[in-house]
């Protein structure tokens, strides 16, 4: 793109850009997103026909589905935002990456925080927190990596050649500095060994926490990084000016500040206190002009070049993705109401919803950048424009089943739950018959995944053919400035900032930090204020075994544990869930789907005979159950010695445990399970395999689920 | 360099990044409008239900609740009615309220009392012997109802309609005497049938 005032080359200085990184960053991208598409295609299937996890404990959902969602947002995701950051930000500052060693480390770095996340969630080393479950040493090691590339992209900045910053950078700063503040502030936790920690946040604290991080991991990790990635490739694809730099000023500022305070929505109807989720609703209905703004700018700047739309599939998959950027965006403040929610939460509408983002917006942007950029970096034509275009349609197909039979599946479920016929009674009291309903609708679901894994494929092959006859000689990337200092004209107002990188990103962090510190910083102090009629007594060594391995199982992928301040929740489960229940926590296990029931107030409901026998084969209770079946449970002894260790930490932690109990931990357990074996076998003599297995743990925590908290502190509404 | 066509006049001059260039066009007004309402719609919301009064989360539900329970009482005065005796044993009679009976109970109960009712770790509930009640559907329904959670019977109350656990409870009293293969040694009081 040299202009054409060539003079004296003397006067030149030649950059040559670091593309190698940028291959490397779309070779990754491309193989982790075929890992992570299949990964979440099984998962997928197993909630349609749940023998497809093949008994294997690593397959079960409750571990698969934590792998599939890391995979697609840090690994796919990671990756093309990475190769799209170094690319166009050396282009767009007009010189090399700080630093080939940093870049490399940087490369890796993440890849092998990718292959620690593939080994350790199958293994059931998790955390629990959604898009955090990866256990303490990862933790630091994404840490470590995030800084290493904030390094080297903020070195780049600082040697550029181009005074301004580009709107896309603005959205890259924004994704630099929020990612690391988010990820620090969730990820404090205390050791307990090499693959077990505690958070130092308890129940409500912990739920505000994480929905503050997994909230904004959608909005800095999947949305700022991706407009940035939009705002430099839709108009070189397109060949198009912006539509409007004003719209951008507005909405990248309105969007950084309103977005940090949305995640509340996550916990609408909770037991959160009112003004936290009042804020949670107000903000996300807020965002929805801002997010629209980058829409706009977006479409309108593929405005004039829509006869590429017929010609150019590069720009069909941009056009496309923008388009659900704009659904998404509108579908999230709707689903923020809080009387919205209560129909869509924990239903799989959520999950449409979600994968309109993902797959629409993420998905579809990424394949267009990716058939930009593999011709420009590999410096040859792409193989098949007829290829790419099957791509587009097939996927655009799976998308559409995707959303559309998740989507009537969250409804007609939603509306399931609610009913409550003229006596005062749920029309469908029986939990599993509303699973029945939408069961066939998981198969259509998976057959969309199909679709979409298929185009991908083709992608993939396309990509493969295109570096297979690319020119052998390596053409490096350059770039011709000059070496004298240019004059440039400062400007002012926010023309000044763009020029002043440093102030620009100060006044970023703060404008995160408010919504932040306003809705965290009150919660941290909220169990001192706490009635003291409301008694509620710490986990006993035993149940906090069972509570280890309910978070190892992934059991909160499918069931929550709060019932919500809705009527039909309250006909079906029991009394609201209070913060005082869950102040012993850690991690929360409040759950954002109920694939199964709600166990908030399980304890009790049934014998210690029927979880047993529900636990190694659910459909021996249930005929119909999709609920894997656990029968190692019954098999692997309680780890007793941990307990010691694992007592010390919550005593730490405030938990108030006696120092004869953390002391004698798995003592105290060993006798607290000999109790519950006892009676068991009492009812089937032939039992005695069972004695002191995991399952045993497993009962004695489902059954002090809703019984813990003294009467008067769960509220007086009865049943 | 970007295809501008007609809208030279509008470019910003000096904004320029590896050919991108960028337009002076207005924020849209609809755009801007829908952002001020937001805006305003929240702040009015908020004032509204943190300042002003409106119910907090615990009243609506307690509102909406005390009129369930009130549908609720007028409604189990109805269903005493209905749970005489009499008018179950004429449930009885009825084969499609057997079926209905039979398929919950092959649905929930066969895990525990044997797809005959013969009983596994359940007792029989086929024999004249009963450890609760007197064997007559009203004490079958009110032990289906309430559990026996210590022994291991789950309470259906809440889990199974109301009218499908009656079903079920005359599914269960049509058993009596059916003497099915494999059936469990009595337990409980023996209960004289006429
Ligand atoms: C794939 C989703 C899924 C996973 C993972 C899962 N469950 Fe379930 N669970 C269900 C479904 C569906 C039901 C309802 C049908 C049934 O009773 O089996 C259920 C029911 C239950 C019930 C009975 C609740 C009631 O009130 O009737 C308990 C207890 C339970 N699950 C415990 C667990 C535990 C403990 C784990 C982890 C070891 C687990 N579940 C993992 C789907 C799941
Ligand atoms: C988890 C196992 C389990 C399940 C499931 C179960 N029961 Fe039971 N049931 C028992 C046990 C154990 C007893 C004995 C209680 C006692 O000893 O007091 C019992 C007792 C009974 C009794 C009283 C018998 C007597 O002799 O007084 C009836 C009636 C009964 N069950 C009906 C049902 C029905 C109907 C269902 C299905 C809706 C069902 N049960 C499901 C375990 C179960």
């Amino acid at each position: 793109m040299a202009d054409g005032n060539q003079v004296s080359s003397k006067l030149m200085d030649k950059i040559v850009y670091d593309d190698d990184v940028v291959k490397k960053f779309l070779f990754a991208t491309i193989f982790w997103g075929a890992a992570a598409f299949l990964v979440g295609l099984l998962a997928a299937l197993e909630l349609a026909y749940w023998k497809s996890n093949l008994n294997l404990e690593w397959l079960t959902f409750g571990r698969i589905r934590p792998l599939h969602t890391n995979a697609a947002i840090f690994a796919f995701g990671g990756n093309i935002i990475f190769a799209g950051i170094y690319h166009s930000t050396q282009r767009l500052l007009k010189t090399r990456l700080y630093s080939d060693i940093l870049s490399r480390i940087h490369f890796w770095g993440w890849q092998l925080i990718i292959v620690g996340a593939l080994i350790t969630l199958p293994l059931g080393y998790s955390q629990s927190k959604e898009y955090a479950e990866l256990e303490w040493p990862l933790d630091i090691a994404i840490a470590l990596v995030w800084v290493i590339f904030a390094v080297n992209f903020f070195g780049t900045i600082a040697i550029r050649r181009i005074k301004h910053l580009y709107v896309a950078l603005w959205f890259y700063i924004a994704t630099i500095i929020t990612v690391a503040v988010l990820h620090i502030v969730n990820s404090i936790e205390i050791p307990v060994s090499l693959f077990k920690s505690y958070p130092v946040y308890a129940g409500v604290q912990d739920a505000l926490v994480q929905w503050w991080y997994g909230h904004n991991a959608v909005a800095f990790f999947l949305t700022t990084p991706f407009l940035g990635l939009m705002y430099y490739y839709v108009p070189k694809a397109a060949n198009r000016p912006i539509y409007s730099y004003k719209l951008s000023v507005i909405h990248f500022w309105s969007l950084v500040f309103l977005y940090i305070w949305a995640g509340p929505h996550h916990l609408l109807n909770s037991a959160l206190p009112d003004w936290a989720q009042t804020l949670g609703m107000v903000f996300s209905l807020m965002l929805w002009a801002p997010s629209w703004g980058g829409m706009i700018n977006g479409l309108l700047t593929l405005r004039g070049a829509w006869h590429l739309l017929r010609t150019d599939p590069i720009i069909k998959f941009l056009a496309v993705a923008v388009t659900f950027y704009g659904m998404s965006t509108f579908e999230g403040p709707l689903l923020s109401i809080k009387s919205v929610n209560s129909l869509a939460h924990y239903t799989d509408w959520i999950i449409a919803h979600v994968h309109g983002g993902t797959l629409g917006w993420n998905g579809f942007l990424t394949f267009g950048i990716i058939y930009y950029l593999v011709p420009k970096v590999w410096n040859n034509k792409i193989y098949s424009q007829r290829l790419m275009n099957n791509h587009f349609w097939v996927g655009l197909l799976g998308i559409l089943l995707y959303y559309l039979s998740m989507w009537a599946s969250g409804i007609t479920q939603g509306l399931m739950w609610m009913a409550v016929d003229g006596n005062g009674q749920l029309v469908y009291p029986d939990f599993v018959e509303t699973v029945m309903r939408i069961a066939p609708l998981y198969y259509i679901r998976f057959i969309g995944g199909v679709l979409y894994i298929v185009g991908f494929f083709l992608l993939i092959y396309n990509v493969w053919m295109t570096i297979k006859t690319a020119p052998k000689e390596e053409k490096v990337a350059s770039v011709e400035v000059s070496s004298l200092a240019e004059k440039v004209t400062i400007g002012t107002g926010h023309r000044k900032l763009e020029a002043l990188g440093a102030i620009f990103t100060v006044l970023l962090f703060i404008s995160i930090a408010v919504g932040s510190i306003i809705e965290i910083i009150p919660t941290l102090s909220i169990y001192k204020y706490l009635p003291a009629a409301s008694k509620t007594r710490p986990y006993t060594p035993l149940e906090l075994a069972g509570r280890d391995i309910y978070i190892k199982e992934g059991c909160y992928v499918c069931h929550s544990q709060m019932v919500r301040k809705l009527p039909f929740d309250v006909l079906r489960f029991g009394q609201p869930s209070t913060i005082e229940e869950s102040m012993y926590d850690r991690p929360f296990q409040w759950g954002s789907k109920r694939t199964g029931p709600d166990l908030a107030r399980v304890g009790g409901k049934y014998p210690d005979m029927w979880h047993l026998r529900h636990m190694i084969d659910p459909r021996e209770i249930t005929p119909n159950s999709i609920m894997p079946s656990y029968p190692w449970l019954a098999d692997k002894k309680i780890d007793y010695l941990s307990l010691r260790k694992k007592l010390s930490v919550m005593k730490r932690l405030g938990v108030p445990y006696d120092e004869n109990m953390v002391a004698n931990a798995d003592i105290y357990a060993g006798n607290e399970a000999e109790k519950i074996y006892e009676g068991l076998l009492g009812q089937d003599p032939s039992l005695t395999e069972i004695k002191d297995t995991e399952v045993i743990a497993i009962i004695a925590y489902l059954q002090t689920l809703g019984k813990k908290t003294s009467e008067q502190g769960v509220s007086q509404l009865k049943r | 360099m970007s295809d501008v066509g007609q809208e030279k006049d509008k470019l910003i001059e000096d904004h320029e990044y590896d050919g991108i260039r960028e337009l002076n066009n207005p924020l849209p007004g609809w755009w801007l409008m829908t952002f001020y309402i937001t805006i305003i719609f929240s702040v009015i919301y908020f004032a509204y239900y943190q300042f002003l009064g409106g119910p907090t989360l615990d009243e609506e539900l307690a509102q909406k609740m005390s009129v369930i329970e009130s549908v609720r009482k007028e409604a189990q005065k109805e269903a005493q009615e209905e749970r005489s005796e009499n008018k179950l044993r004429a449930l009885a009679l009825n084969q499609d309220i057997i079926e209905k009976g039979r398929a919950e109970f092959v649905a929930k109960c066969i895990a525990c009392h044997g797809d005959k009712g013969q009983g596994i770790i359940g007792p029989n509930l086929t024999d004249d012997y009963w450890i609760h009640g007197n064997g007559t559907i009203s004490s079958i329904l009110t032990t289906v109802e309430e559990g026996v959670l210590d022994k291991g019977m789950p309470p259906w109350k809440g889990v199974i309609a109301p009218d499908v656990i009656q079903s079920v409870a005359v599914y269960v009293y049509s058993l009596h005497g059916s003497n099915p293969e494999g059936a469990k040694p009595p337990q409980g009081q023996k209960v004289e049938y006429e």
